[in-house]
């Protein structure tokens, strides 16, 4: 007789193949989960998972909530005995992200998730596209150079005035990961800037203007992998030279000028399909 | 088990010289901090870094090799550094979580 499971994978499932705690989300973890991802670098999320996932990291920043809510992740499960910060908890907790914790290490979480004999469901395909008229939002945000603490919450709202308006959420996914890399782009290499969000029934517009140390060669910057980021940052998760390529792919157009010494004017354009 | 068995069974490509070794077990983290503090010596590191710094950590750790993940290009220079400290990097087209379930399949434990 065929061994046939059609079990689903759910966040209960894992918490119990690796003998998690439940940090937030105790009623939640019926939630199906349709990916798994393994990583400590923000960007990497940002870039390559998949919307329904559950994340496992070692990471514990508030970056970390942030890209997962960015990247539409279900749950995350924080590995080796990390433990959720304050921050992070609340975090979690306003935007329905659940949060495990587990001393096991990333390999063996990865061997353990694989054996659980359920069945990954894909993510949902179905793009339900805006079919009502809307008025154009506009919206206007200082971002502070440096601090690491707030970084992400602008696009973190920005995120949640799309979703209110009611674009499809593959549409959403796109604009938040392209401002969230923007965001954290000039808290890393500028003094301050300014996001504005232009928002209507045909397109979205996400201009980013700060007052930094530019870009030499856009170019060059462009490349995955290209870097200027420091130890301190990268220690954070990003920095890993997939911003611009990242905010490229997620772009319908993405246009970059910069002045050394001056600033960065990174523009955004996102189609809104009809 | 031996590196060169792991390199044939999960088809890794060889970026840099290889040697013989011997991979004791399997540590897989994107921070360097927590390599430094956590892998052990002979452990295979997974990892989608590619800065050079990846070299020197691995060099202080003893680590076997890295396993460069998900087709990352990995940087000329990392390349020159890891052949010049002994450091040996694999890479593969696959995801740390395919990986993972292939090491475990040919029997790596983590230490």
């Amino acid at each position: 007789m065929p061994d046939i499971n059609l079990r689903l994978l759910t966040v209960h499932r894992i918490k119990e193949a690796l003998q998690a705690q439940v940090a937030v989300g105790e009623n939640l973890l019926d939630t199906h989960i349709t990916g798994i991802y393994a990583s400590d670098l923000m960007s990497d999320i940002l870039a390559y998972g998949k919307t329904g996932s559950i994340l496992l990291t070692g990471m514990n920043s508030i970056q970390t909530a942030v890209s997962s809510y960015m990247a539409e992740f279900k749950a995350i499960v924080f590995l080796r005995g990390k433990k959720p910060t304050e921050d992070i908890l609340k975090f979690a907790q306003g935007k329905g992200l659940i949060l495990l914790t587990t001393r096991t290490d990333m390999y063996e979480a990865c061997i353990k998730i694989a054996q659980i004999d359920g069945q990954l469901l894909p993510g949902s395909e179905t793009a339900p596209s805006l079919d009502k008229e809307i008025d154009v939002a506009m919206h206007r945000f200082n971002i502070e150079g440096g601090d690491f603490t707030t970084a992400g919450m602008i696009s973190t709202e920005i995120k949640e005035i799309l979703n209110s308006i009611g674009y499809e959420p593959k549409l959403v996914r796109r604009v938040a990961i392209s401002t969230y890399e923007g965001e954290m782009n000039v808290v890393m290499h500028a003094q301050k800037g300014i996001v504005t969000v232009k928002a209507s029934d045909e397109e979205i517009l996400v201009n980013l203007d700060d007052e930094g140390k530019g870009i030499p060669d856009v170019e060059k910057a462009m490349q995955e992998g290209f870097t200027t980021a420091t130890e301190e940052q990268r220690a954070l998760g990003f920095g890993s030279g997939m911003g611009l390529p990242n905010m490229k792919k997620n772009a319908d157009i993405l246009h970059v000028t910069s002045e050394v010494g001056k600033g960065t004017h990174v523009a955004m354009k996102f189609i809104v399909k009809k | 088990m031996k590196l060169q068995e792991i390199i044939e069974k999960l088809n890794l490509q060889v970026l840099t010289k290889s040697e013989a070794k011997n991979v004791q077990g399997v540590f897989i983290s994107d921070l360097l901090s927590d390599v430094m503090t956590s892998a052990n010596a002979g452990d295979l590191w997974l990892t989608v870094q590619t800065h050079h710094n990846i070299i020197a950590v691995a060099n202080l750790v003893n680590i076997a090799a890295i396993v460069v993940t998900h087709g990352k290009k990995v940087p000329e220079e990392t390349i020159t550094l890891g052949n010049r400290y002994h450091v040996i990097i694999l890479s593969t087209p696959k995801t740390i979580f395919e990986i993972a379930s292939s090491l475990n399949a040919i029997g790596l434990k983590s230490q």
